[in-house]
């Protein structure tokens, strides 16, 4: 396995102070991600430049909901397999929801060493081994809760309190989006009928933001966006009639107010949901796609298909200037998602099967369309999995390790980054915080997490909170 | 003024301006603006210089850019562990004593310096003192012993590259100081206690104007700016305008014809008695205050599990406006109706406020005390901001950056929660009372295991915390600290008081609640200066459009400064003086001739007062989303004007919008699409978006079609009326106005040809589809969406 190379960062030549002047001057001339002074309220989803070129503009969040394993996925632990049975060395049985044994419990799945960095991969994903050195692995995430809601608002939001916006919608208020056609933060649920993640909307939620800023669900039946269909039984143009009588009294009532940029920017906003009914839903129409690429992610095979789905329409939609894409794999029942309390083998060879090979189609068409460069992709849970075991089988939630994997626009492939102990329990190198994580995310999107701000009651307010730390060496 | 200063410092290109020589020739800046003892001559010269001093240090743009990742990781990596682990501790707003008035925590304060200079000046190692300190080469820094040689290296090497620096340049408005001074935060405007104040006389030539004492104040600060007042808005703007205000709804066409009938001052004046008489007001102004209440009917977290009593709160807020209780008197039984009036079954469901926030029933024992402290901060902060208009949440893991709570403040205030936890209680003492989700003192222990919801594993007896609370060493419940007693925000209490004035004590002990509750509204020695200020400047608010402080729930130092501070201080005296009633200020505000004014254009008045900070005119303001969709139901005529019980999900329901149930994890896209809020946190103001899926929800929702069915059934049932005729009634029910010639020919043949249209599609019932086109366009109108 390679190791970490400490890049010389200085070779590079100097400065930077420059660009964060330059920032700062456009910045305050209203049109650089900063502070709600700068937003143009008129415009709210307006494009803003970040605070400085970023190799990545867009994200697609896979989010392993339920909390997969780590020692099952992407942490292999050869110590865990040899000693199973034995006592976790400072085993703490309450860790949990529930309560483990203190034993440790081996990974039933066989491990092999894949790619030029020899990542350590499970058999169950036998798509994304053919990718591995595209990914930097973070093994030392860990997170304040052992329960799922708070875990997953914290993995979302920084904290584990609920009314705190996301970071989609801290990017959306950041950046804004470069397709007025479409929702800047794009939101898919589980497609197979199993429910939303614990907490729910929530999770998407903008917080004290505007709303213009919270993710925008599709739906997993009927039309995806809503609202998005002319009501039977009128047509194009006499919907366009509609529009065009609004329009002109619309502006002969602006000539009285004409000071007033509100009025105008509602009445483009008509304009552009005129034009929203058409462009929408051919972008989220993947049998626009060739039968090779839907074939290539798995839309025709029974396990993967609702994922695979979703994995294309959110490289259309990236594709198409989406902000940010956010995928929930599995549902809300603890068997219904990553959630293997019971038996760790059966729940978690079914839901990589779900992810496996659309996932690793993901970043391969990306890739083989010049947009992994601009695209970051992340995929992990909300927390790890004990070591110990639970019952039997199954694994009960760890919010002291787990990985979390990053891909494309500014990420150096094949890096691991921070350890865990020999059993996979806590980590024990480098430290990981979910604000560290968010900082990194930022980082990537040519934000500094300290300067993305937002006063709500009187108080100053970051994704970061007060803490947090770009992960600088897996980055490119 | 940024605004200017930074375009000053960049031309239009974007190129690279010339900077004022001054500062290109300046190589000690200490002469712009002073620090130590004095103030920052002005915010404005301090970001004039920092900008300037910015681009001073700028390289080339285009190659910051590339090479900024690299410079910032190394600040990451070297630099900043070393500030923080040798310099934060003196020189940081986490500084127990800031020394040598030096911030090394931002960008600005490193440039910037303290009473010795600047710290460090960008490229130039050998110039910058921060380097001579490191090395010992004079001051010697850090104190306590000398760096290693490879820090000093990475610092020298730091300054050689430009000191790349991604933390923030600090604020303009005041910079952190860490000492509270509670002498000088009594005298604070927000915190003193109410002065009287006179309404300042009227010179001559402007005594026609002023209808009230109100515009004596507005005069007074509009003096020698030479702004033009606007003229008394027409009468059937003023009809809508008042309408909207107090109602919530627009006038119907027989209040639109009864306005018109009398003279000015008698209809106006009959209007607003009518207006504040009709129980629409309480469904208007409830809303507003459920806004800062962080309303809502369910738990949260995991499974979101409904309370469905819990709108017996949102019942009490709209009747006890209706009934104008006193706002002492409405702050008392949010905080203790249970205990101070226990007869009265609404003063009971008043304390819904305290517990309307979040409650996670789904717990590991590894959360429940550190959830237990998150349910106490709910309580505090919201009060805080709801009532006092201050941040006291900001308190919970140090002392308030800017206003002067300490964190021990925030801690006594929580001491009032001790007991106190959400829970069904009866409404009165029989047994078959109906029940209303609301506080409850319970004994020694708070619990949630009583709770059928309550889901979590193993011995539930355990999950249990004291009633007590302790001090939190940064807000940390793994670093508990005393048990604290009750006690109030010193800088709220005069410095001879003792707490016992409203606690008790021995055996007269009251209730905290009631302790608190009494505190909250004595104006002689407790907060009710600060309650009734903040009271008014958020009727102020919703009636003008921009609060006196432009915070609503933030009236401290860091808050917005206020516009009229003297207006305030009168208006918040006035409401004392009519027994805290606020029926009486809404009347007194509307009466006023600058609540009258109309929308003018006027581009000196625009030139010189560009935010319309000193009243010259009207604002325009956008009805909020529940407003929108009752308009709407007014319009059409289907609006269900049945009040209070139990609200629905059902988007279906033609009630009123405050009717529904607010559920956290099922919010109602309709109002949630127009900015309503979440039901998570006070927001005392809400922001106003203007997006395109607000329009294709106007354009293409069934529901809203729906709407728009009902009101061309209402104007043109029989299908038979002249066009002119549905278009004049279309205007009057949505617009309140006759609709002109022009408008009238434009929409008869918008109508022609949409039934010509639907016609030649084959449509069965053309002109029936063709007007409800019509009445959908009402809807969309700009006109329908604003109120002037």
């Amino acid at each position: 396995m390679r190791t970490m190379m400490r890049r010389e960062l200085l070779q590079k030549t100097a400065v930077g102070l420059g660009s964060l002047a330059l920032a700062h001057v456009r910045q305050r001339q209203g049109r650089s991600a900063t502070d709600a002074d700068s937003v143009d309220w008129t415009h709210p989803l307006a494009p803003r430049r970040p605070h400085f070129r970023p190799p990545a503009k867009a994200v697609i969040w896979i989010v392993l909901n339920g909390g997969a394993s780590q020692v099952d996925t992407w942490d292999y632990k050869p110590e865990l397999q040899r000693r199973a049975g034995q006592t976790l060395p400072g085993a703490d049985t309450g860790t949990g929801f529930f309560q483990t044994s203190g034993k440790l419990l081996k990974s039933p799945f066989r491990f092999s060493q894949r790619g030029q960095s020899g990542t350590w991969v499970p058999e169950i994903f036998p798509h994304l081994a053919h990718h591995v050195d595209e990914l930097a692995l973070v093994h030392s995430c860990w997170t304040q809760s052992n329960n799922h809601s708070p875990a997953l608002f914290q993995i979302n939001t920084g904290l584990n309190r609920m009314g705190f916006p996301c970071v989609g919608s801290w990017v959306s208020y950041g950046l804004g989006t470069e397709n007025a056609n479409l929702p800047a933060f794009v939101v898919m649920t589980d497609a197979k009928g199993r429910g939303l993640p614990k907490g729910r909307a929530q999770n998407w939620g903008a917080g004290f933001l505007p709303s213009v800023y919270q993710g925008v669900a599709l739906n997993n039946t009927g039309a995806p966006l809503d609202h998005l269909v002319r009501r039977p039984g009128q047509s194009t143009q006499q919907q366009r009639a509609v529009l065009e009588t609004l329009g002109a009294l619309n502006q002969q009532h602006l000539r009285r107010y004409g000071e007033e940029t509100e009025l105008s920017a509602r009445i483009e906003s008509f304009e552009l949901a005129f034009r929203m009914q058409m462009t929408a839903p051919e972008v989220l129409d993947i049998d626009r796609e060739s039968a090779h690429t839907r074939r290539a992610y798995g839309v025709d095979n029974q396990q993967c298909a609702h994922f695979g789905r979703q994995c294309l329409m959110a490289r259309r939609l990236v594709e198409q200037g989406v902000r940010f894409v956010q995928i929930y794999s599995g549902g809300s029942g603890n068997a219904e998602s990553w959630d293997g309390h019971v038996d760790i083998r059966a729940n978690h060879t079914n839901f990589a099967a779900e992810i496996d090979q659309p996932t690793a189609a993901l970043i391969g068409d990306l890739k083989a369309r010049g947009l992994l460069d601009s695209t970051l992709v992340v995929c992990g849970g909300e927390f790890g999995r004990t070591s110990d075991s639970q019952g039997s089988r199954g694994r009960d939630h760890n919010p002291h390790a787990f990985t979390t994997w990053f891909a494309g626009g500014g990420i150096q492939g094949g890096v691991h980054y921070g350890a865990t102990d020999a059993f996979g329990y806590r980590v024990v190198e480098n430290h990981a915080s979910v604000h560290d994580l968010h900082a990194t995310l930022l980082y990537l999107l040519g934000m500094h997490h300290e300067q993305l701000t937002y006063r709500f009651n009187g108080r100053d307010y970051r994704l970061t909170d007060v803490h947090g730390t770009p992960i600088a060496p897996i980055m490119v | 003024m940024l605004g200017t200063m930074t375009s000053e410092l960049q031309n239009g290109n974007g190129e690279m301006p010339r900077l004022p020589s001054r500062v290109r020739q300046s190589g000690n800046f200490r002469w712009f603006c002073t620090r130590g003892d004095k103030p920052l001559c002005s915010a404005a010269v301090w970001w004039s210089w920092l900008t300037a001093m910015l681009l001073l240090c700028a390289g080339s743009p285009a190659s910051g850019d590339e090479v900024s990742l690299a410079g910032i990781a190394f600040f990451e990596k070297r630099i900043r562990p070393v500030l923080v682990k040798h310099c934060y501790a003196c020189h940081s707003a986490a500084a127990k004593e800031l020394r040598g008035g030096l911030f090394l925590d931002t960008r600005g304060g490193l440039l910037m310096g303290g009473d010795s200079g600047p710290a460090a000046v960008p490229r130039r190692v050998e110039a910058s003192l921060l380097i001579r300190a490191v090395r010992y080469q004079g001051p010697k820094m850090p104190p306590a012993g000398k760096l290693p040689d490879a820090a000093i290296a990475d610092l020298e090497k730091w300054v050689r590259i430009g000191m790349p620096d991604p933390r923030a340049v600090t604020r303009p408005d005041a910079p952190p100081s860490r000492k509270i001074d509670l002498e000088t935060g009594r005298q604070f405007w927000a915190f003193r206690q109410l002065r009287s104040v006179e309404p300042p006389p009227v010179p001559d030539e402007q005594k026609a104007w002023p209808r009230t004492p109100i515009d004596r104040f507005i005069l007074a600060r509009r003096a020698g700016l030479g702004l033009r007042p606007a003229s008394r808005a027409d009468r059937r703007v003023l009809l809508r305008r008042a309408s909207f205000d107090l109602l919530g709804l627009p006038p119907t066409p027989d209040a639109v014809k009864a306005f018109m009938e009398n003279s000015w001052e008698q209809a106006y004046r009959g209007l607003l008695d009518q207006l504040l008489e009709s129980d629409d007001y309480g469904e208007r102004w409830a809303r507003h205050w459920l806004d800062i209440a962080r309303f809502a009917e369910s738990n949260g977290f995991e499974k979101d599990e409904d309370r469905p009593t819990a709108y017996h709160y949102r019942d009490f807020v709209i009747k006890a406006l209706n009934r104008d209780l006193p706002y002492d008197e409405f702050v008392r039984w949010q905080i203790a109706g249970d205990l101070l009036q226990p007869d009265e079954p609404l003063a009971r469901a008043a304390t819904g406020f305290l517990v309307a926030g979040v409650m996670n029933v789904t717990q590991t024992f590894k959360e429940f005390e550190r959830d237990r402290y998150d349910e106490l901060d709910d309580m505090v902060s919201t009060l805080g901001t709801a009532m006092l208009g201050i941040t006291i949440g900001c308190a919970r893991c140090h002392d308030h950056k800017y206003d002067p709570i300490q964190q021990l403040d925030y801690y006594r205030l929580a001491a009032s929660f001790a007991q106190t936890t959400g829970r069904e209680i009866p409404l009165a003492d029989q047994e078959d009372a109906p029940r209303a989700y609301a506080a409850l003192d319970v004994g020694d222990r708070v619990t949630k295991s009583d709770l059928k919801q309550f889901n979590s594993f193993g011995d539930r007896d355990r999950y249990f915390v004291n009633a007590q609370v302790h001090f939190l060493d940064r807000g940390d419940v793994g670093h508990k600290g005393q048990v604290v007693a009750q006690g109030f925000p010193q800088v709220l209490l005069r410095p001879d008081n003792d707490v016992s004035r409203w606690t008790g004590s021995g055996e007269s002990a009251t209730s905290r609640r009631v302790a608190l509750a009494r505190w909250l509204t004595d104006v002689e020695h407790g907060a009710g200066s600060l309650l009734a200020r903040v009271i008014v400047n958020r009727l102020w608010y919703h009636h003008l459009g921009v609060g006196l402080v432009a915070t609503p729930s933030d009236l401290g130092i860091r808050g917005g400064v206020a516009s009229h501070p003297q207006l305030l201080e009168w208006l918040a005296a006035e409401l004392i003086r009519q027994d805290w009633r606020l029926k009486p200020i809404h009347r007194l505000i509307m009466n006023s001739a600058v609540y009258l004014q109309r929308y003018q254009s006027d581009p000196a008045s625009l030139r010189t007062d560009p935010q319309n900070q000193w009243y010259w005119r009207r604002r325009l303001r956008r009805l909020e989303a529940e407003v929108l969709r009752d308009a709407m139901l007014a319009a059409s005529g289907l609006l269900d004007g049945t009040r209070y019980g139990p609200g629905t999900l059902d988007e279906g329901s033609q009630r009123r919008s405050i009717y529904f149930t607010v559920k956290r994890s099922r919010l109602v896209s309709a109002l949630s699409q127009f900015d309503a809020p979440d039901g998570l946190q006070g927001v005392g103001r809400r922001q106003t978006t203007t997006v395109a899926p607000q329009a294709l929800l106007l354009l293409n929702s069934e529901r809203i079609r729906q709407y728009a069915v009902g009101f061309a059934r209402r104007i043109d049932g029989s299908g038979t009326v002249d066009l002119a005729m549905v278009i004049q009634r279309g205007y009057q029910y949505a617009l309140a106005r006759p609709a002109t010639a022009g408008e009238s020919r434009q929409l008869a043949r918008f109508l022609e040809n949409q039934i010509e249209s639907y016609q030649a599609a084959g449509a069965e019932q053309p002109r029936q589809l063709a007007v409800t086109d019509f009445c959908q366009l009402l809807f969309c109108l700009n006109e329908f969406a604003y109120v002037e």
